[in-house]
């Protein structure tokens, strides 16, 4: 059964395309600090894993600017690789650099957490193309969030030097995690039509979750809430090279086939 | 207690996937992991992501007895190998073919230990190119519970499966470019174009070769 499409406002699409966006950059750019472990991880199963759940994000990314296209008839492949950092939306949450292992995987566990709970409740959005992407992508998310739940805890009971690093790497996350809970521009207008879900209401069930697992499960001890952040349009000075990398080939061989 | 391997210092864990209800477990390989659920969702990312699967069990390698019959042959105490009495899993190989799939779990029995088990897994499957045990207990299984099927298993049925061969390089497949002698036919073979010989470095050809077939040099990407 194919849903009517719905009517947008011109605010209402101006919006959700800031929003798809945003949502998307999120996901390349974690994909990329992901896929910057392939190869070199600690064994090889989770060299796998990590790549697997990095594919998984990109993947995500795909749905949201496929959901973009429609709205707009833009290009996903262009808008992953002609933007410059500046045209970038995304978090310097995830802008971060790679870090070491307790850094990625607490960085990923917090995201996923994020991720699989914004995506739960996305999946009662009204506008059909997004609850069907979200149903498609919480169950992956659900999967990531136990495989990087599993690699905090056991690094934070590991060693006191597995110890160490993760509480090191959560007091250098924690400022930044806030970013994920601002709404871009009209985002407030689309929770209100019941489009995207209420993002207090996620992150109240974030915070239920992570807060007792990195807490009490884990032992660590969560730092000050940071201050107030600046918005999306203020990047890390590590996006660029990231950016740079990322886009290299495609910059440089713009009509190559691919299978 | 598992004991530091040479390689790792976590344990290796045999995984058995399940492709459908209806089908036997079977072996598929393994992996390194610090505890059961951990072997679990690694076997997960590793074999799972495709093409399908609805179960996985992940099984220490300490845990398993398994013999060939020369094994048996030459060392036939393995048959009184000590244990607890439990239902043990019996896997047999039948094939030195090599495919996705090592071993599948034919049968259980009822046993007074692995070696007991092993013996009865050579009586009813004789012609077995090796068998393998491990008691029920022994097992570390992904839920059945409709969330984690969703999650582990579902997105996978999905994804297009491709065989390695489909994929080629960018642009043309390696075969076009070897039949275009761009590239060598033999990993030993010195460049060519076409039938002609070629070099990186025109001082490298004697001159009658030169004069005789003036080869150009091909474009060769870096």
């Amino acid at each position: 059964m194919t849903a009517p499409a719905m009517t947008l406002s011109d605010v209402q699409q101006a919006a959700l395309i800031r929003k798809l966006t945003a949502l998307a950059d999120d996901e390349i750019i974690l994909a990329q600090r992901g896929g910057e472990w392939t190869g070199h991880a600690p064994i090889l199963e989770e060299d796998i894993a990590l790549a697997n759940i990095a594919q998984d994000e990109l993947g995500h990314a795909g749905l949201y600017l496929e959901l973009r296209r429609a709205l707009d008839g833009s290009d996903a492949d262009a808008l992953a690789f002609t933007r410059s950092a500046d045209e970038f939306t995304s978090a310097r949450f995830v802008e971060l650099p790679k870090g070491d292992w307790a850094f990625t995987m607490l960085r990923q566990y917090l995201y996923d957490a994020y991720e699989a709970l914004w995506l739960d409740a996305a999946r009662k959005s009204v506008y059909e193309p997004l609850a069907e992407v979200a149903n498609k992508a919480f169950r992956e998310e659900r999967f990531h969030l136990q495989h990087t739940a599993l690699w905090v805890e056991r690094l934070a009971l590991g060693t006191p030097e597995s110890m160490k690093r993760t509480q090191d790497a959560l007091n250098a996350l924690w400022p930044y995690v806030g970013q994920l809970w601002q709404p871009v521009e009209g985002e407030g207008g689309l929770i209100e039509a019941g489009l995207l879900p209420d993002l207090n209401a996620v992150k109240t069930r974030w915070e239920g979750l992570i807060v007792p697992h990195l807490t009490v499960q884990c032992g660590l001890i969560l730092p000050p809430g940071g201050a107030e952040q600046p918005g999306r349009d203020t990047h890390t000075e590590d996006l660029a090279p990231l950016l740079d990398e990322m886009q290299r080939v495609y910059r440089a061989h713009p009509d190559t086939p691919y299978w | 207690m598992t004991q530091p391997h040479p390689d790792t210092q976590w344990p290796r864990w045999e995984i058995f996937k399940q492709d459908n209800e209806k089908r036997p477990y079977q072996g598929v390989g393994s992996v390194h992991a610090g505890d059961p659920d951990h072997a679990l969702l690694t076997a997960r990312n590793v074999f799972v992501r495709r093409p399908a699967a609805v179960s996985l069990w992940a099984v220490r390698e300490d845990d398993i007895l398994n013999a060939t019959p020369e094994e048996v042959g030459t060392h036939p105490e393995v048959l009184d190998t000590p244990g607890e009495a439990d239902t043990y899993h019996v896997g047999i190989k039948k094939t030195h073919k090599r495919s996705m799939t090592f071993v599948d779990l034919v049968e259980s029995v009822e046993a007074t230990g692995p070696g007991d088990a092993l013996r009865q897994a050579r009586e009813q499957h004789a012609d077995a190119l090796a068998w393998l045990v491990f008691p029920d207990s022994a097992i570390a299984r992904t839920d059945d519970d409709p969330g984690t099927v969703e999650s582990w298993f579902a997105p996978a049925k999905e994804k297009t499966y491709k065989q390695q061969q489909y994929y080629g390089v960018i642009g043309k497949h390696v075969g076009e470019l070897k039949r275009e002698g761009r590239m060598p036919r033999r990993a030993t073979e010195e460049p060519h174009a076409g039938d002609h010989k070629v070099y990186d470095h025109p001082h490298d050809a004697s001159p009658a070769e030169l004069k005789t077939h003036e080869v150009q040099k091909p474009e060769v990407q870096k």
